[in-house]
């Protein structure tokens, strides 16, 4: 019996398919796995954030029964293949390059740092055994600044370095900086930080390794963006032939950046297993994920503002210091995409932009959603002020900036083009929403009562995955691959690289699918995390929308004529004659020639069309993006702020974005949601806190605190009308904005509500107590 | 180690373990009920909220063997049939989640709380659910999914 | 983070509880709701060579008036006490503090008996207790004692519970007639421990104040009694003047704690602003009991 399938899936909020596992507690999570002979594994890690290591004793922690193995860092070293960072060295990050062995040897460099790897029958007895190994260090001062890396005299966390610059200082112009200082009416001046925070995803990071000696495989489940790129670090380090191993996900609990590639703590557990021929598992606990996996955003800036007194922004100068932590990760790279980002949607003519990275005793800075966000705060933090020095609206103000979207494209003062965007339209929408006139008295009058309210907005634009340039590749991140095939029992199957930790590509790759090949929604089946299976991909950055929407759109586009080609041979049509519709292919105009697909399939797998066709209903597709495109938006909030205990109450929190066509709205309205969550979370709550000596304070949820159900409020979420560029795809990515423009919309209102107080603010982390010290601090200054 | 009997999703199940076993590693390990998840150990995140006697319980806080003779329920035992019950229907239909981690805490504490508050408004809703954490939501999805199904519950 | 071992011990009678205690005395530690042991245990901060689970001695649980007082059971669960219409009548600034403890599940497990004996001075229990000058009943082999919570409190996280006690039941006062209590909290957020906390307890006759109690939670490192604040409200009628008058002298030979969530001077401007509140809603309910 025929189904009659939806007209159009894409553009619909299907149900998602994986929600009946997810529902029902049958997600198969990492830790869920379950291997025979299994052990666990627990590591040794340092107390102290800087010193060397003297000795290591592990005699007991091996007497003790349970405990199977126990594995120091230079026997680590003895079973891997040593090297620098695999992950910096893939990405092709230049500069200095760090030496330091998988487990810690000669030294420590982060409160955390794993020194040893305990193998026992239960994690319990892992962990007793950790406590049983005896390491004797020998204390070095700590680098818990990043002004005191900077500082020659720091010692150095890697001895080949020689000092503790992660980044050596580069400094680059984009246009007349020099003359369009010269040429303003006014300078500003502003120092702004950001604090550390990190992406805390529910599920940490883990894995599950088994080697088989017979065969010589490598097999890792783990928690991955990427099982392709796990895979080849894994290869790398292990000293293994690509083809050797395998590494499989299934669901993972949320990244946001954090599970790229294969931790030291993953290829430490994968060389014990080899060792000790059982499948060895690594389950991180919060405690570790808190302490190590990684934190982001702790970045300084100096920023000079060139300003004509009518309120155009001519030009920025701009230093940035950013604290990378200890051990590679991604923060050597994030000021050259800050950089490129710094303009915004904005008529900017010069930019002078330096910076510097250093190395200090804390964790690695890792991606962490949308890691170039800093731009986005500090531009529209500066906005706001000048505004308000002017003596404009802040929303005036950024309409006058904000370039106009012309036919050929305004191109950013650092090369992008500004095809297609928004902005303007996103501003005008959500003044409209707001009613700002109605606002002002409503606060007005709440002031009388002593009650402080505040409106603030941002607005931002982000690459996802940008537009093409001229003669250029598309995104930031190349091709995107995706195999296709038809099935014999008539399930289209499509083959990702894409890793979805949260995005619902599985169901959002079959709408467009489905919609493009003309099965039900049901009839398609999207295959991810096996690495002998899917092509290389990698889910981050925003791309998947686009590019693997586009690859999806693209390749069922392709299978079909395939598919076509061999109905048009058997029903004897022209293959323009025929079309597919609920999954059946059938002649224009006669219903009651309908052949299933799976009818199709099976007669070409049974070699039907004869010696010279090709009988294999699969293709390899690939999409280099189309036109892309910007995805932006505005976001607006509502705040309320106790001026005597300082609590902050998001009152009310508003959307306009533009991510192009929407795919699955409830999907898109979800990850926006999820963004300024974190976003809230970064203003308000969170912060990887450490002393001034590097000890680590914030590793518990008792001390990193994560937004609530009670800190956020609903969200209101409104889609522009998209500017379509390509004839096919204009799906843009979503996943990052949300958090990208959160902060600077939060402080904004926050700053709006202290108005009576004179207060500027110049950061982003405003827990209670910091705001009555921005109030006591402003009163006195007047 | 120590010989303990509770009745699981209606069955009646038996152990052995060493008293310092949370209560969550033994439904996932020794019962292999892999459902309940563990987000933090240390009672704040919710992931691992089950059901224990009618009470709404954060199984990383229990010892196993505090749950001997008891009725626990989790995730696994809430839709018969194979198929889902209304609240998972209803969260189903509304989006209620993206990465699945937290969502059998939520389920379960949701579960819990309709059960004793079947017409809580949404300031009562969210304030019972802040016991929970999701990084992916912004929540707004739950709350609707939990709200859909007490209406649906009404109009049965 | 996985619990260390320890050698596990299910009495079902007090008596055998408290056998247990007099042989390992400081080596154990009593489990009953968890909520607070289980964390520490987890964190491997608490290593005790036995745990004693007294959830199986129901003697140790319920709730009975006696002569004035309300006598609670150390095992009685807090959600127990959150929905007893014994507590809600006779102790409402009881009533008033529980739901602010964690949240609900954390209140499944949690005990009375268990947040006292453990004396986090952030807590909400805590607090309460001493303001309405509760009392703690301990029992060893030698019999019993009953502690005023004036003197149980004797520093962070410890006690006047010795070793080989057990603490069994805790009596609150019940609320005299034109007594209004109010509790109020300022936490990061709804469900956290307190940054600053305050049980306020109010009694009006002819329209003066004549019982004055206010206790901070998060303030040092046990929960403070504002006696100054107290001593300047007795006998006086009730004005904004007045509280701000009290506010200011609770905070005056206060020495809060630094963290995280709060300096010094934060949480002394934040206990000011709560006794304000905290007065002003005490004396509104105060007045509407009378």
């Amino acid at each position: 019996m025929t189904r009659i399938a939806a007209e159009r899936y894409t553009g619909a909020s299907i149900r998602r398919s994986e929600d009946p596992r997810i529902l029902t507690g049958a997600g198969r999570y990492v830790d869920d796995i379950k291997l025979p002979g299994m052990l666990h594994a627990a590591f040794v890690r340092s107390p102290l954030p800087h010193a060397r290591v003297l000795s290591v004793d592990v005699s007991a922690a091996r007497k003790l029964p349970g405990v199977v193995a126990v594995y120091t860092g230079a026997e680590i070293e003895e079973m891997t293949v040593p090297g620098p960072d695999a992950l910096s060295t893939l990405l092709g990050s230049t500069g200095p390059t760090p030496e330091f062995s998988l487990l810690a040897t000669g030294k420590v460099r982060m409160v955390g740092d794993p020194v040893a790897i305990v193998v026992a029958e239960s994690r319990y007895l892992a962990e007793d055994g950790c406590e049983l190994v005896e390491v004797e260090y020998e204390d070095l001062p700590p680098v818990a600044t990043a002004d005191f890396a900077l500082d020659p005299a720091s010692p150095p966390l890697f001895e080949n370095l020689g000092n503790n610059i992660a980044r050596p200082h580069t400094r680059n112009e984009f246009g007349d900086v020099a003359g369009t200082f010269d040429r303003a009416d006014r300078v500003f001046d502003f120092h702004i930080d950001v604090h550390r925070h990190q992406n805390v995803p529910m599920e940490g990071r883990g894995s599950v390794a088994s080697y088989d000696a017979d065969s010589g495989r490598m097999t890792v489940y783990t928690a991955t963006q990427s099982v392709q790129l796990s895979k080849i670090i894994v290869a790398m380090r292990l000293g293994l032939e690509q083809d050797k191993v395998r590494v499989l996900a299934g669901d993972i609990g949320g990244s946001f950046g954090l599970k790229i590639g294969a931790s030291r703590e993953e290829l430490a557990a994968a060389a014990a297993a080899r060792a000790l021929g059982r499948p060895v598992k690594w389950i991180e606990d919060r405690g570790e994920n808190l302490t190590v996996s990684g934190q982001a955003r702790e970045e300084s800036f100096d920023i000079r503002a060139a300003v004509t007194s009518d309120g155009d922004l001519l030009g920025l100068d701009v230093k940035m210091l950013i604290d990378t932590g200890s051990y590679p990760a991604m923060g050597g790279g994030v000021p050259d995409i800050i950089q490129a980002m710094l303009p915004g949607p904005y008529k900017l003519t010069a930019l002078g932009f330096e910076s510097t990275g250093v190395t200090t005793n804390k964790a690695p800075y890792v991606a962490y959603r949308g890691p170039w966000a800093s731009e986005t705060f500090v531009r529209e933090r500066i906005l706001d002020v000048i505004a308000k020095e002017l003596g404009l609206e802040p929303l005036d103000l950024r309409l006058r900036n904000v370039a106009s979207r012309t036919d050929p494209p305004a191109l950013m003062i650092t090369g992008r083009p500004l095809v297609g965007i928004t902005t303007r339209e996103s501003l005008d929408r959500v003044a409209a929403m707001m009613d700002y006139p109605a606002f002002r008295q409503r606060q007005a009058e709440a002031r009388t009562h002593g009650r402080y309210l505040g409106i603030g907005m941002a607005t931002f634009i982000e690459a996802a995955p940008g537009p093409r340039e001229p003669g250029g590749p598309s995104g930031p991140m190349g091709l995107e691959s995706m195999r296709l095939r038809l099935d014999e029992d008539g399930i289209v199957v499509l083959f990702t690289g894409q890793m979805p930790h949260g995005q619902s590509h599985q169901t959002t790759l079959a709408q467009i699918a489905a919609d493009e090949f003309g099965v039900p929604f049901e009839q398609v089946r999207v295959v991810v995390g096996d690495t002998d299976v899917v092509p290389f991909g990698v889910t981050g950055g925003s791309r998947s929308a686009t590019m693997t929407g586009g690859v999806a759109l693209h390749g069922a586009r392709e299978l079909k004529l395939k598919v076509l080609d061999f109905a048009s041979h058997l029903m004897e049509v022209s293959a323009q004659d025929l079309q597919v519709t609920d999954g059946n292919v059938w002649v224009r105009g006669d219903p009651d020639s309908a052949i299933p697909l799976s009818e199709i399939a099976r007669r070409a797998a049974a070699g039907e069309f004869g010696p010279d066709a090709d009988a294999d209903l699969e293709v390899l597709a690939s999409f280099d993006g189309g036109e892309g495109g910007w995805s932006g938006g505005t976001h607006c909030a509502i705040v309320e702020v106790d001026a005597e205990t300082g609590l902050v109450t998001v009152e009310r929190y508003v959307v306009v974005e533009d991510c192009g066509a929407l795919i699955n709205p409830a999907v898109v309205e979800g990850q926006i949601r999820g963004g300024v969550a974190q976003g809230i979370g970064a203003v308000l709550l969170e912060r990887s806190a450490y002393d001034e000596d590097g000890n680590f304070q914030s590793a518990t949820f008792m001390d990193y605190l994560m937004p609530t159900a009670c800190d956020v409020p609903r969200i209101e979420i409104e889609h522009l009308e998209t500017v379509p560029l390509d004839a096919d795809v204009n799906f843009r990515g979503v996943g990052e904005g949300g958090m990208i423009v959160a902060p600077p919309t939060l402080v904004s209102a926050i700053e709006d509500a202290l108005t009576p107080f004179g207060v500027r603010i110049y950061e982003q982390h405003l827990p209670p107590a910091r705001i009555l010290e921005l109030i006591a601090a402003a009163d006195s200054a007047q | 180690m120590v010989d303990i009997t509770l009745r699981v999703n209606g069955e009646t199940r038996t152990g052995s373990t060493e008293a310092r076993k949370t209560l969550a590693d033994f439904l996932r390990d020794d019962l292999e009920l892999t459902g309940t998840h563990v987000g933090c150990e240390h009672g704040v995140c919710g992931a691992c909220t089950v059901i224990v006697d009618d009470r709404p319980v954060r199984s990383c806080l229990m010892l196993a063997v505090q749950a001997a003779g008891s009725e626990v329920a989790t995730i696994e035992g809430l839709a018969t049939d194979g198929g889902l019950n209304p609240l998972q229907q209803a969260m189903w239909d509304s989006h209620s989640f993206q990465c699945g981690f937290c969502t059998p805490g939520f389920v379960m504490q949701a579960t819990a709380f309709l059960r004793k508050h079947p017409d809580a408004d949404e300031q009562q809703l969210r304030e019972a659910l802040s016991g929970n954490i999701c990084r992916c939501t912004g929540y707004q999805s739950i709350i609707d999914g939990v709200l859909l199904a007490a209406e649906r519950n009404r109009e049965r | 983070m996985k619990l260390p071992p320890f050698d596990y011990e299910a009495p079902e009678t007090a008596a055998e509880a408290i056998e247990l205690l007099a042989e390992h005395e400081d080596e154990a530690s009593v489990l009953a709701g968890g909520q607070s042991l289980i964390p520490l245990l987890a964190l491997r901060l608490a290593r005790p060579t036995v745990l004693i689970d007294i959830n199986g001695v129901p003697e140790l649980a319920g709730i009975s008036a006696v002569d004035g007082w309300l006598a609670i059971g150390a095992t009685t669960r807090e959600y127990v006490a959150e929905d007893s219409p014994a507590v809600a009548d006779t102790v409402p600034l009881l009533a008033a503090a529980l739901p602010f403890i964690g949240h609900e599940a954390i209140r499944s497990r949690g005990t009375i008996g268990g947040s006292l004996a453990h004396g986090d001075p952030a807590a909400e229990l805590p607090a309460v207790a001493r303001a309405l000058d509760a009392e703690l009943v301990v029992r060893s082999r030698s019999g019993e004692r009953v502690i005023p919570v004036a003197d149980w409190f004797d520093g962070y996280l410890t006690t006047a519970r010795r070793p080989d006690e057990l603490l069994v039941e805790v009596r609150f006062p019940a609320a005299r007639q034109g007594t209004g209590t109010s509790f109020l909290e300022v936490a990061r957020r709804h469900g956290d421990f307190a940054i600053v906390g305050l049980a306020t307890s109010l009694t009006l006759s002819d329209g003066k104040i004549s019982d004055a109690r206010l206790a901070f939670a998060g303030m040092s490192d046990v929960p403070v009694r504002a006696t100054e604040a107290e001593s300047v409200l007795i006998g006086e009628r009730p004005s904004a003047e007045l509280f701000d008058e009290a506010a200011g002298r609770a905070i005056a030979d206060i020495d809060p704690p630094s963290d995280l969530h709060g300096s010094p001077e934060y949480r002394k401007k934040v206990a000011a602003t709560l006794a304000r509140r905290g007065l002003r809603a005490a004396v509104d309910r105060a007045a509407s009991a009378n």
